[in-house]
């Protein structure tokens, strides 16, 4: 199926070129690479919060593309979607297993509790924002509580869970999970309105 | 869990693209999106919106090491017998890219072969008769197959020759308006077109002339394809989706 009329130029040379990946071209795949890591290694180190981790998550993710790019149509979206959601999808699955929640597991001191490390990675919300921004939504989405937003954030570029988000900004579990529902609703009435 | 209700669906796609849908309940969504098609349609959706959000993420150029590793783990020579491989092919839903004929290549060019002997006639048209540099045997022999492996198409030219003889086996069914575009699948690079088939009823053939000679084009081109494009595809046309997939093989 041919890139829709929209799609920027990027957005159809992407697409040119997975199509020849699908069919095995090497020096397409590289291209693919050139065009597109340094932003999905970014999405990646985000997440997990660790280099060497985001690199073999990186690594997997482009083996997938290699493997899988025939399989990748048109119809579903954007070549950058789909290739985001690899890498998102991947990065979720590391990040949730129990190995990496082992190796990641903030240091105790010795009576138990977690020595408190700041996390270096600026916060979510501004990125939410710069994505509304871009998006032509950000007075739609800032209608929401800045709470709400947040949650959406953090899941979203941190990766985390309900519980997770619950614990960072110290708020119930059942508020979260509305929050972060109410900040999807939003999200999609505003971006069908824009 | 009540899928009918179309809210409740838009609700899990969203949080299965988000990430928040975990353990046993995702992996129920996951078999749902194998079965029902509304379910996949939401989930591209969400993965539509949800990676806009991902453009302001400052993007950091990964050491190179990692595509050596990449490119090592999907170097030609290890593919073929790699796990990754192995996985990866198991789960293609697009058939045709990496097709797999049913009985193997051996079966194939058997079939092929077995095919040009009981139709040597369909494979010579009278027009070529006439002109003789056209009336030697078929060298270069391509039996196309259906996504549910029914010989459809049986393709062929002379070593010298620029034209292809398209043999109906079974009906190709062309959408309105769109022509049966040929293309060649080298072993190295991506498809080159070879030209486009007038469609005709079985066991009917038409021809078409390529830009060169067999030799020229096809020595180095193990399968062909057939896919249905707008217009006659030039020389850096990428193509559409493969509806009719084969062997190519050089007889002699």
């Amino acid at each position: 199926m041919a890139a829709a009329p929209e799609w920027s130029e990027q957005s159809r040379e992407l697409q040119a070129q997975l199509v020849r990946v699908g069919l095995g071209d090497r020096a397409a795949f590289q291209r693919v690479y050139q065009m597109t890591s340094a932003h999905l290694f970014g999405v990646a180190l985000r997440i997990l919060n660790r280099r060497d981790i985001a690199e073999d998550v990186l690594q997997d993710a482009f083996v997938a593309v290699w493997h899988q790019a025939g399989s990748y149509q048109a119809a579903a979206g954007q070549p950058m979607t789909w290739l985001i959601t690899v890498v998102r999808n991947k990065s979720l699955d590391v990040l949730r297993s129990a190995a990496v929640r082992r190796e990641t597991a903030l240091p105790q001191d010795e009576d138990g509790n977690a020595l408190d490390l700041a996390d270096d990675r600026p916060d979510p919300l501004g990125l939410l924002e710069q994505a509304s921004d871009a998006l032509g939504i950000r007075r739609c989405m800032d209608a929401l509580d800045a709470a709400h937003r947040q949650c959406l954030a953090l899941a979203y570029y941190h990766g985390m869970s309900h519980s997770e988000v619950a614990e960072h900004i110290a708020a119930p579990l059942g508020t979260v999970k509305a929050w972060v529902r109410r900040g999807l609703d939003r999200l999609k009435r505003c971006m069908a309105q824009a | 869990m009540n899928y009918d209700r179309p809210e409740l669906l838009d609700r899990l796609a969203a949080e299965y693209v988000l990430g928040t849908l975990r353990g046993r309940a995702r992996r129920r969504f996951e078999q749902l999106l194998m079965t029902l098609p509304a379910a996949r349609v939401s989930v591209d959706e969400w993965n539509s919106r949800l990676a806009r959000l991902a453009e302001p993420v400052p993007a950091i150029v990964p050491p190179p090491r990692v595509w050596a590793a990449i490119a090592a783990r999907t170097s030609a020579r290890t593919a073929a017998r790699s796990a990754d491989a192995a996985r990866e092919t198991a789960r293609q839903s697009r058939w045709a890219t990496f097709w797999k004929p049913a009985f193997g290549f051996a079966f194939g060019v058997a079939l092929t072969v077995g095919l040009v002997q009981i139709h040597p006639s369909g494979l010579v048209s009278l027009d070529d008769l006439a002109n003789e540099s056209q009336a030697l045997p078929q060298s270069y022999v391509g039996l196309l197959t259906d996504r549910n492996n029914q010989p459809t198409l049986l393709v062929s030219s002379t070593r010298q020759g620029t034209r292809v003889t398209v043999k109906f086996l079974r009906p190709v069914a062309t959408p309105a308006g769109k022509v049966i575009q040929v293309w060649a699948l080298p072993r190295e690079g991506a498809p080159f077109p070879l030209g486009v088939a007038t469609s005709a009823s079985p066991p009917g053939s038409t021809t078409f002339d390529m830009s060169g000679s067999s030799d020229k084009l096809l020595a180095t081109v193990p399968r062909l394809a057939v896919s249905f494009e707008d217009a006659p595809a030039g020389a850096r046309s990428t193509p559409g989706e493969f509806v009719l997939v084969g062997f190519c093989v050089k007889l002699w």
